[in-house]
């Protein structure tokens, strides 16, 4: 199961012995054992029992509010665990360490280095498409950096890396119907991008909800260091699952035409993109088995689901912090 | 204010096992809930609240709290048995007799504190494994003995410097539910990993 998605607006989130209940119009819409719930996301506006809130508390499962357009809001917070271990060494990284710059290294990395295969990919299957020169801007921007030790170079890298892949990510969509010109957010005024920020929320909640598990304070990052209040450690560890699960779901749905512009409704004056009620549904299914389809992990050769895949990570960088391990390896796959 | 630090009998048996695991449990609290915290409980109390019987020669009495203060031991026994006047520890195993000697080493710390407690020597105690319903006696040795203290005396350190030991794979590491927390092969996985380009 993993994570439940509440969508219906003014849901009631009840529990029934050991089982959640989402009831909605008079009707029980799920009906789930709390047993196999790792987190809740709800969208939009919902009532929860406080025997729930208790429940979720008690297990630990992370609940998060989104808006209806999947702007996060912010999240029930259950009690941290009680490995302080992982959070004292987290901390004394902090700034400008031997590790934190390594580990920046390995998130910049990790993320380039998935955009770069992400565009060979369509390259090999798709002949007509020439991306070579963004490619290669990809590669220059990789290139340097083992050897760049300030973390505001690397984020320069970072950024040069994914404007090469922005600037050509019109190229990935075969559709003709949607267009993309470049990252716009806050809001999103195109349905590419209103898909490519709805999916980054929800990754948010998964990595951070993976965060919690291991004991880390995702609120102190390496990479993401410029504003007090943001989950930085989610949003580093995030990059190099961006294009992994986001961006190869946001892309799947368009190319197999699973979502088509009547899935979307443009707000007025604002111009805010969002999905429809049932473009949603299409949206959150097919992410929810992206997360639960599985791979061979690159670095323990087991295979494990995405989803699985988040709480590896962490744990390896628990465990690079800890020095356990010498290096942190990125989830890089081909 | 007390301010003395016991430790859990069942910390001895973790560590015996595996020190990773036992700081996992005791040092970092991954999975273990405050039952062991049991400060200020005195056993006297607790005996009181703690029903025991008669059958036939033996007289039989179930989960009272064990205590040394020489050892700063504490934890729960399972069952505590007296016959002809010799008391001794029976600890409950739900699967068969494993391969460690960490179970015995439990015996042993709750041999220690009945010692304490009743002034009178324990040579003996047993361990009831649910599996094969069968009891094994569990010589309580000074070879035995030695190991115990030896335990306690990590066990105290551990929890006092909180250092974590590394975890090393091998064997037992199959049906350890700390498993996937641990990752044990981690280190020599990432060594040999070569990211792609």
């Amino acid at each position: 199961m993993g994570t439940l998605y509440v969508t219906q607006t003014d849901a009631f989130i009840g529990k029934v012995d050991e089982r959640l209940t989402v009831k909605a119009e008079q009707k029980t819409i799920m009906d789930i054992p709390l047993i196999k719930i790792e987190g809740i996301v709800v969208l939009g506006r919902a009532t929860i029992s406080p025997a729930v809130v208790n429940e979720l508390l008690e297990r630990h499962i992370c609940l998060t509010f989104l808006t209806q357009n999947g702007r996060y809001l912010g999240r029930l917070e259950p009690e941290a665990t009680k490995n302080i271990f992982v959070r004292k060494a987290q901390w004394q990284a902090v700034g400008e360490s031997e590790p934190a710059i390594h580990l920046v290294r390995g998130f910049v990395r990790g993320k380039l280095k998935n955009y770069r295969h992400s565009l060979l990919r369509t390259q090999r299957e798709h002949p007509d498409t020439d991306l070579n020169n963004n490619i290669t801007r990809l590669e220059n921007a990789i290139a340097p950096i083992e050897k760049t030790s300030s973390i505001d170079s690397l984020r320069g890298l970072e950024g040069a890396g994914s404007a090469a892949y922005f600037g050509c990510f019109q190229q990935l969509i075969k559709t003709p119907e949607f267009k993309f010109e470049a990252r716009k957010r806050r809001p999103p005024t195109d349905p590419v991008n209103a898909l490519l920020s709805f999916g980054y929320s929800l990754l948010r909640h998964d990595v951070q909800s993976a965060l919690n598990i291991v004991g880390f304070d995702p609120y102190l990052g390496y990479l993401h260091v410029e504003r007090y209040g943001r989950p930085s450690l989610a949003l580093d560890l995030m990059e190099e699952f961006r294009p992994l699960i986001v961006d190869a779901v946001v892309l799947s749905l368009i190319n197999k035409r699973s979502l088509t512009l009547t899935d979307f409704t443009t707000e007025p004056l604002s111009g805010a993109v969002s999905l429809t009620k049932e473009g949603l549904h299409t949206f959150l299914r097919t992410y929810q088995q992206k997360k639960l389809s599985s791979f061979k992990h690159p670095v323990m050769g087991n295979k494990c689901t995405y989803q699985e895949s988040f709480e590896i990570q962490a744990r390896l960088l628990s465990k690079y912090l800890m020095n356990e391990i010498d290096k942190y390896p990125p989830l890089v796959l081909k | 204010m007390n301010q003395t630090e016991y430790i859990s009998i069942a910390a001895l048996n973790q560590y015996a096992y595996c020190p990773h695991r036992c700081w996992r449990m005791f040092c970092a609290g991954e999975f273990t809930d405050n039952q062991y915290t049991i400060e200020g409980t005195t056993l006297h109390d607790r005996v009181h609240t703690t029903s025991d019987v008669q059958r036939g020669e033996t007289w039989q009495v179930r989960a009272i709290w064990l205590k040394s203060e020489q050892y700063k031991l504490i934890g729960k026994s399972d069952l505590i048995e007296a016959e002809d006047g010799q008391i001794y520890p029976v600890e409950y195993k739900r699967g068969r007799k494993g391969e460690w000697d960490n179970d015995e080493l439990q015996v042993c710390a709750q041999a220690l504190c009945l010692e304490e407690m009743t002034g009178q020597p324990v040579n003996t105690g047993y361990i009831y494994y649910a599996h094969s319903h069968q009891r094994q006696l569990v010589e309580i040795n000074a070879e035995l003995r030695q190991s115990a203290i030896a335990t306690i005396e990590s066990v105290t350190n551990l929890l006092e410097t909180g250092a974590m030991p590394k975890p090393v794979y091998s064997k037992r590491c199959q049906g350890c539910s700390l498993y996937s927390q641990c990752l044990p092969k981690a280190t020599d996985k990432v060594k040999s990993y070569q990211e792609v380009n």
